[in-house]
Formats: structure tokens, C-alpha cells, sequence
């Protein structure tokens, strides 16, 4: 199952560090969103320090979106999905797989994208990274699980990712709103960050766990 | 589907009464002390509130009768309280937003309750989106029922994490068990629970009204389709 998992995971991860096509897409149009905001709020130190948090989202969210586009690219032609899903696997562990490549390439954009937030934005929060990170990765299994199956339920749709962002982003509110209070409680030193935290674990778990079946449930033929 | 054709003009009928009864009560209600005339927008707005999320939970119930049991029935109804449930959330929102002018001073808060009911609106949105975007209608309707349950276990998480992040509004005012909150008084309770049924009727009139417009429509794709490729 694990292997089965890694396989599919790796098949996609792989195929793509060798094109650079999502990854270096999702790297470029996270450093354009930081643009539009530098250029949106021309935050000084003090304005950038609190607006971090929100920024760092939302460059998240947005990023998401562009990987999200492409999860189920590979297997667009030639009957490629079909033959993915002729895998001798539970449906569940194909979506596992398919969830794992898109994570590591999503974490891998946001790992990337941290220090360079920092230095652009003129932030002073190094000492706060494993932290951050730490909460965007929470924050991030959840919402590709969740972002991974609206992928496939939008796949064969017409205008798929205008309909894929317009469905993704209403249900990932909670993990927006913890994740944002997540980091800024870290930054501000408030101690407001358990119950934030929490908040991120159970709407990773609700998703994780529902994702499989439901995957399950939408390709049956 | 059949007893929906024969229930239509019972429920409309019913519908028209107890709204015009519902609405003699708003008119000689007395003017609440503090919110004066204003408390009469709250007869349309805590109606309709019932209204939105109970069309959720109908389309709830629908979705997973029609992947369990794959009843074409089934579908037709969820497709028909979506709209529905659209229509509720968008009068919540705008009433809400009427009242809130006066009472509030502003138009619009990042309250729990509004950002809950503004995220309910852009959910039913993308369903009925999702839907009209396939080209397969099974598909469709697969995807459409999937996302419809995974929305009902998202809007509990979605309400009690903007629940903890803000909250503005009051608590409810009619729940018998309420804490030392606002309550709700007498002469100004009759007229919410006419309403409240008169809304409910409503709802259910207009689900039925919808669903036979869905089931018509179907039937003239199915014709359409039979007409272009005979030979299938």
C-alpha cells in the first residue's frame, strides 16, 4: 500500500523535477503575487511584520491553485487515468498517492517562498521559520487533500480551474483563518496558537479522511 | 414526480395564505423599544435563515439518497434545493444587511454568522456551477452530490472556526434554552413562527416547482439527444 502510494507519488514528483513545469510555474506566480502585494500596500517594517501572516496565505492559497490545475495533467491523454485507476490498489491509496505528489511539490514552492517573502517584504522574523513552516505545512496537508479531490471532480469540466478556485476557496476558509491566526499569534508572541493549531489538525483530519472515499465514490463507473 | 404536479397548487395556495396571515401580523405587531420600526425586517430575515440552511440540509439527504440509491429522483430534488437554498441565503444576506444599516451602523461585519452565510452562498454557487460544467450529466450529478456532503461536513467547521475568530451578532433569540442573551417577547413572537411556516411552505412550493422545471428540461434533452443520434 505504502509502496503503491510512493510509487504514484514519485511517478509524479519526478516526472516533474525533469520538466520543471508545475513547480517553476507555482515558483514564478507565487513571486508575482508578492509583487501585486508590494505594490498593493507598499507595507513599511512594522506594516509588513503584521501583514505577514495574510501574505503568506495567500500567496499559499493562490500557489495551490496553479499546482491544483495540473495534478491530474499526466493523466489527461490516452486514457492514462483509466489506466491509473486499473491499478490493483484501493481507489483510496491512488488518491493518497496522487494527494503525496502534489504535497511535496506544493511544500517544496512554500519552503522556497518563506526566506524570500522575508527578504523582499524587508521582514525581520528569522528566528521564527521552523515555526512558520511548521503551520504552513500543517495548514497545507488538508488543504491539497481537499484541493487534490476537487481536482479530480473538476477534471472534464469546462473552465476547470476558474471552477476549481471558485469551489476550493469558500471551503478552505477555516484553514485560512487558523492558519493566519496560527502565525501571527507566533510572530506577536501572544500565546493565542494552541487553539489555532488544533483547529488546523482537525480540518487536515476531516479532509484526509473523507478525500478517499469520496475520490472512490466519483470515479466508479 | 407525480405528486408534485398534484401538491403544486395545494402548496401555493397554502403558501399565499399563510403569508398574507403571516404579514397582518408583522403590520400590527408593536415596534420593538430600542430597534423601533427596523425589528420588522427580521420577520423576512429569520425566516429566510431557517430557510437557507434547511435547503442545505435537504440537499444534504437528496445527495446521499442519490449515491446510494442512484434515484434520479433524488438528483432532481437536490438540483432544485440548491437553487432554492441559493435564493434563502442571497434574502438573508441582503435583509441582514438592511437591518444591520440602522442597528449596527454598518452595512456589513466579518461576523460569524454573516461569513458563514456569505461562504453558504458561494458554496451553493460553485454546486450549481459544477453541475452546468459538465458535459456528462451522471458525472455532474456524481460530482454535484459529492461536493454537496462535503460542504455540509465543511459548513460546521467553517461556522465555529469564524465563530471563534469574531462574533458581533446575537445569539439566537428564540431557543427556549438560551443563555442571559436576547430574547425574544411575546407579542412579537406569533408572527415569527406564522412566517417561519409560511417560509417553509415556501421553500417546499418552490423545490416543487423547480424540480418539475428540471424534469421537463431532462426529458427535452433526452428527446433532443434521441432526435440527433437515432441509431443509438
Amino acid at each position: 500500500m505504502l509502496k503503491a502510494i510512493y510509487r504514484i507519488a514519485w511517478k509524479d514528483v519526478a516526472g516533474d523535477l525533469r520538466r520543471r513545469a508545475t513547480l517553476s510555474s507555482m515558483l514564478f506566480f507565487a513571486i508575482s503575487v508578492l509583487i501585486v502585494f508590494q505594490a498593493a500596500f507598499e507595507p513599511d517594517r512594522k506594516e509588513a511584520l503584521r501583514l505577514l501572516p495574510g501574505l503568506l496565505w495567500a500567496t499559499t492559497l493562490f500557489t495551490t491553485l496553479v499546482g491544483l490545475g495540473r495534478v491530474f495533467q499526466a493523466e489527461e491523454e490516452d486514457g492514462a487515468f483509466e489506466g491509473l485507476l486499473l491499478a490493483s490498489v484501493p481507489r483510496g491509496v491512488i488518491f493518497f498517492g496522487k494527494w503525496l505528489g502534489n504535497l511535496l511539490l506544493t511544500l517544496l514552492v512554500e519552503f522556497l517562498i518563506l526566506p524570500l517573502t522575508l527578504v523582499l517584504f524587508n521582514v525581520d522574523a528569522w528566528s521564527h521559520v521552523p515555526a512558520i513552516l511548521g503551520i504552513l505545512t500543517l495548514g497545507t496537508l488538508g488543504l491539497t487533500g481537499l484541493g487534490t479531490l476537487l481536482a479530480a471532480m473538476t477534471r472534464g469540466a469546462r473552465s476547470r480551474e476558474t471552477l476549481l478556485a471558485l469551489l476550493l476557496l469558500p471551503l478552505t476558509a477555516p484553514m485560512l483563518i487558523a492558519g493566519v491566526q496560527a502565525i501571527a499569534g507566533v510572530l506577536l508572541q501572544n500565546g493565542a496558537v494552541e487553539p489555532w493549531l488544533k483547529l488546523l489538525i482537525i480540518f487536515d483530519l476531516v479532509y484526509l479522511a473523507m478525500a478517499p472515499w469520496a475520490f472512490g465514490w466519483l470515479v466508479e463507473e | 414526480m407525480k405528486i408534485l404536479k398534484k401538491i403544486q397548487t395545494l402548496l401555493g395556495v397554502a403558501t399565499l395564505v399563510l403569508l398574507a396571515v403571516g404579514l397582518w401580523f408583522v403590520y400590527n405587531a408593536p415596534e420593538d423599544f430600542q430597534q423601533g420600526g427596523a425589528v420588522r425586517i427580521l420577520y423576512i430575515h429569520v425566516p429566510s435563515a431557517k430557510m437557507a440552511l434547511l435547503s442545505y440540509l435537504f440537499l444534504t439527504v437528496a445527495s446521499a439518497l442519490y449515491l446510494w440509491k442512484r434515484s434520479e429522483t433524488a438528483d432532481i430534488l437536490a438540483e432544485a434545493a440548491t437553487s432554492v437554498g441559493a435564493a434563502f441565503t442571497a434574502i438573508t444576506l441582503a435583509s441582514g444587511s438592511i437591518w444591520g444599516k440602522p442597528m449596527w451602523g454598518t452595512w456589513w461585519a466579518w461576523d460569524a454568522r454573516l461569513t458563514s452565510m456569505l461562504v453558504l452562498l458561494i458554496l451553493f454557487k460553485g454546486l450549481m456551477v459544477l453541475r452546468n460544467s459538465m458535459d456528462d450529466p451522471v458525472k455532474g450529478a456524481r460530482a454535484t452530490a459529492i461536493l454537496a456532503i462535503i460542504g455540509a461536513v465543511d459548513l460546521p467547521i467553517i461556522h465555529y472556526s469564524v465563530v471563534w475568530w469574531r462574533t458581533l451578532h446575537q445569539p439566537p433569540s428564540m431557543a427556549a434554552s438560551g443563555n442571559a442573551g436576547v430574547h425574544i417577547s411575546g407579542p412579537l413572537l406569533p408572527p415569527l413562527l406564522i412566517l417561519s411556516g409560511a417560509f417553509m411552505l415556501m421553500g417546499l412550493y418552490m423545490v416543487t416547482v423547480k424540480a418539475r422545471q428540471i424534469e421537463a428540461r431532462r426529458r427535452l434533452d433526452a428527446l433532443e439527444s434521441a432526435r440527433m443520434h437515432p441509431d443509438e
